[in-house]
């Protein structure tokens, strides 16, 4: 057992309740919630099979149409293959990996993207840790961002193909009626005739069509069954997404917006849920792939962004206007290509700190934001892995930081050769005053704790593919750097 | 004439500017010797395009027009593609100085932020999916004094465009100045181009404002084609690089890439999520116009601006982006000498009548932003 690995915690959050405070995790397949006074595990999902069959029948119902074989992944976990009974492997989910996980305010409500079904599912985080799944929306193409708005009422969801959606966090009762009015009956007939523009190609294979469509009837694609509204759209993969609210300068009202990047350098500035199609202006400077947008809830006028860039960018982004370039890496230095992995905001002991994480770096940079919207760089802190997520405690002045416990610090790709001991899934570092953003560690009994009962296990014994395979959910960022190639 | 001779899809790795390099494929494989016919014809009329007026105007009389069969490319490209596009970062980082040379500020210390010269203007109208450029050129008299930019996604049908811009500024340069030397008052130094078409801006249009034939070698038209050019780009992605909010008063789109099966319908140039984006560089009162031979195209068009709405959608669209444009009337339009070069100047719109096909115009102005919600 003391040789495997363990999956590292992708997302990791803090959850604020009144009458307890929880931390909730997601690594491998699994979400894990954990009391954060104590450490001790409270609860995992999805459950294992005998404990709850209402679970599995949601996994089967689940469609796993999608190509990639996601069960070579899954023999990468728990057990060997002897002590596997038929029904567990039955009941292992048709993910690999849950890349998105987000709270409401109020922490009553976790929402969670699983990868590979492309489904978002609500759940409610009940007093004792667990989670109660409420409902499970697969969405047409694989969501890329997802966040919730300042009221709890909404998700937003942005997807590969740039179109971005607005659910309702708890979908009514009522069966959902499409609204699209099935285009069947029109399209059976083509749309284009003799008199459209031809060659001579097309026009034979016009009259084929013609003499099939008498013939075959068109085959109808359902729409979704729950409510969505397609908010606003870019012709790009979405790779974040911001709601934010501002105080309206003439009226007590505020007013929202939604900030979205993309794939193709952009951060388009749209009016928030009803007016999403009024784009207000857009953040135009970035010159690779935007991986990252950070709002800061204490200054909510400014945007930290960041991406396939060796810097950041920090926005009045109302205006549309950059106030600072922040070098990423040495600029002297021929550094290899960056990747942003995470921008954090967190305000801890008077001090306003924006950390960020570098694609497959153990080191998290710490810049404080200035009430002009400087940023100034701090003394960074050393991970002993890669940093993957980060939440705040502030009421602690403390933040958790999740680390890759799997890969060679500083690589996305080559494995450790056995597990660290003590195997760190989370670190922790609290500002030690408030006159400098100074972290000390802080080696908490909650963390050791966690670190006792682990995630699951990852083999040491698992094959090239199947690293290849893990390796790629936690750092797919490179795939969004355009290749120069081939153009017709 | 027949139809688009159907030409195997080559791929062209020649961009405007490179001049001779006749790209080899890796393979060492000498290139066919259409395609080097085709490379060579290019690079001459290029370089012929581009002759300046000098003394020896009797030697380059006549600068022809490039001719399409060196430049034909299949008629469809993958918008969702990574193309190797030059895109400015902003639309403060265009270099707009080098496409419309008669129109730059005299002020050298008015530069843009990639340092090069501003103009006197803004760009104003914005032909997507130019093609080989009639609406263009069949709008540069009718509108000599505005801006104009067309956008083409298809190299080589940019390539031909380019050249066909060039030529058709140097043939009316050569014009200007033969006429000019007929009549004693003239001096008769060289004329830089720029300033010969700012003269040539200045002169009172007494062509006819009719569709100028670019083929008929015969008139001058009014600002001497220098307030057009085109470029290569992806609209669908890069719209907003080019133009800033407000930016724009006409849009056209002629005879989109129809895109006929269902499973392509996400690749039109017309969907609610872009003409959301039209709108944002659309100012209020500008006009888009739409053009098609597809009936069901048109009515696609008219449901995702606003005309016509689908059975259950929402009164007039509230809460969409149909809520941003109102549909022109006939009569508006009849008035309208852009509808007029947009039915009959373009190629495809000369094909479709020659093909007796139906036309299908629609055109929306943009209103004002509503109130916030």
């Amino acid at each position: 057992m003391a040789a495997n690995l363990q999956h590292p915690f992708q997302c990791l959050q803090f959850v604020e309740r009144p009458n307890a405070n929880f931390l909730i995790g997601s690594a491998g397949s699994k979400l894990y919630s954990y009391s954060a006074e104590t450490g001790q595990q409270l609860a995992i999902w999805p459950q294992a099979v005998e404990s709850s069959n209402g679970a599995e029948a949601q996994l089967e119902q689940g469609p796993p149409e999608k190509k990639r074989k996601v069960e070579d992944t899954q023999t990468a976990e728990p057990s060997g293959p002897t002590s596997e009974t038929p029904e567990k492997s039955q009941a292992s989910p048709a993910w690999s990996n849950i890349p998105i996980l987000t709270t409401t305010a109020n922490g009553e409500y976790v929402v969670a993207l699983t990868a590979e079904d492309k489904c978002i599912r609500v759940f409610q985080f009940q007093e004792d840790g667990s989670f109660t799944q409420l409902s499970e929306r697969t969405m047409p193409k694989r969501p890329s961002a997802i966040t919730i708005t300042s009221d709890d009422n909404t998700i937003l969801c942005g997807d590969k193909f740039g179109d971005v959606y607005s659910l309702p966090l708890i979908p009514g009762d009522k069966p959902h009626v499409a609204t699209r009015v099935p285009r069947g009956a029109k399209l059976s007939q083509p749309a284009a005739t003799n008199l459209t523009v031809h060659t001579k190609g097309n026009l034979k294979a016009l009259e084929q069509q013609q003499k099939l469509s008498n013939e075959a009837k068109a085959e109808e694609k359902p729409g979704l069954a729950f409510e969505h509204n397609l908010l606003l759209g870019h012709v790009s993969l979405l790779t974040d997404i911001a709601y934010v609210s501002l105080p309206d300068a003439s009226s007590t009202k505020k007013r929202n917006y939604i900030l979205t990047a993309d794939r193709d350098e952009h951060i388009r500035v749209s009016r928030g849920l009803t007016q999403a199609h009024i784009v207000e202006n857009y953040c135009l400077g970035h010159t690779s792939f935007i991986s990252q947008l950070c709002v800061p809830q204490w200054a909510p006028e400014y945007l930290v962004s960041g991406g396939g860039d060796k810097h950041l960018l920090v926005w009045k982004w109302a205006e549309g206007r950059i106030l600072q370039k922040v070098p990423l890496v040495d600029q002297a230095s021929e550094t290899a290509e960056v990747a942003v992995h995470g921008i954090w905001a967190t305000s801890l002991g008077g001090q306003r700190a924006i950390l960020v994480a570098l694609h497959g770096s153990p080191r998290l940079q710490c810049f404080t934001l200035e009430a002009d919207g400087t940023l100034t760089s701090q003394a960074p802190i050393q991970l002993s892995g890669n940093a993957l997520g980060l939440t705040s405690i502030e009421k602690d002045n403390t933040i958790l930081v999740s680390v890759d416990c799997i890969r060679e610090p500083g690589t996305t790709h080559e494995w450790r050769a056995s597990p660290s001991s003590p195997s760190a899934l989370i670190e922790a570092f609290r500002v030690k005053s408030d006159t400098g953003l100074e972290w000390e560690q802080t080696a908490a009994s909650v963390l050791e704790k966690i670190h006792s009962t682990g995630t699951s296990e990852v083999p040491l014994t698992t094959t090239e593919k199947e690293r290849k395979e893990l390796n790629d959910s936690l750092y797919n960022l490179g795939h969004l750097r355009k290749k120069k190639g081939e153009d017709e | 004439m027949p139809d688009l001779p159907s030409h195997p899809s080559n791929p062209t790795n020649s961009t405007p500017t490179s001049s001779s390099s006749t790209n080899t494929p890796a393979t060492m494989t000498p290139p066919p010797p259409k395609r080097q016919k085709r490379d060579e014809y290019r690079k001459h009329a290029a370089e012929a395009a581009s002759a300046k007026p000098d003394g020896e105007t009797t030697a380059i009389a006549h600068v022809k027009l490039p001719k399409k069969k060196f430049y034909r490319q299949r008629a469809h490209a993958n918008p969702f593609s990574d193309h190797q596009l030059n895109y400015p970062v902003t639309p403060a980082h265009m270099d707009w100085a080098s496409h419309f040379p008669a129109f730059v500020n005299p002020d050298p210390a008015q530069t843009n932020l990639i340092g090069t010269r501003k103009l006197l203007k803004d760009v104003e109208v914005v032909d997507i999916g130019c093609g080989f450029g009639g609406l263009l050129v069949g709008l540069a008299g009718l509108l000599p004094e505005t801006l104009m930019v067309g956008m083409e996604i298809r190299v080589s049908v940019l390539d031909y465009l380019t050249t066909r811009i060039q030529a058709l500024r140097t043939q009316q340069q050569q014009k200007a100045q033969s006429q000019s030397q007929s009549q004693p008052a003239s001096s008769t130094s060289t004329p830089a181009p720029t300033t010969d078409a700012d003269a040539d801006a200045d002169t009172p249009s007494e062509a006819a404002p009719a569709i100028p034939d670019p083929t008929a070698n015969t008139a001058l038209v009014p600002g001497g084609y220098q307030n057009i050019t085109a470029i290569r780009s992806n609209t669908m992605k890069f719209f907003p690089n080019f133009f800033k909010k407000q930016q724009l008063s006409k849009i056209f789109i002629c005879f989109p890439d129809p895109h006929f099966k269902a499973r392509k319908h996400k690749a039109r140039i017309i969907s609610e999520t872009l003409n959301a984006e039209y709108a944002y560089a659309l100012r209020p009162g500008g006009l888009l116009y739409t053009i098609t031979d597809v009936e069901e195209y048109h009515h696609w068009i008219l449901r995702h601006f606003r005309d016509e709405s689908t059975v259950e959608d929402e009164a007039n669209g509230a809460g969409t982006v149909k809520e941003l444009f109102e549909r022109v009337s006939e009569e508006e339009l009849e008035k309208d000498d852009c509808v007029k070069v947009m039915m009959e100047a373009t190629e495809e719109g000369k094909k479709v009548t020659r093909n007796k096909g139906n036309k299908y115009v629609a055109v929306f102005r943009r209103k004002q932003d509503p109130e916030w919600a």
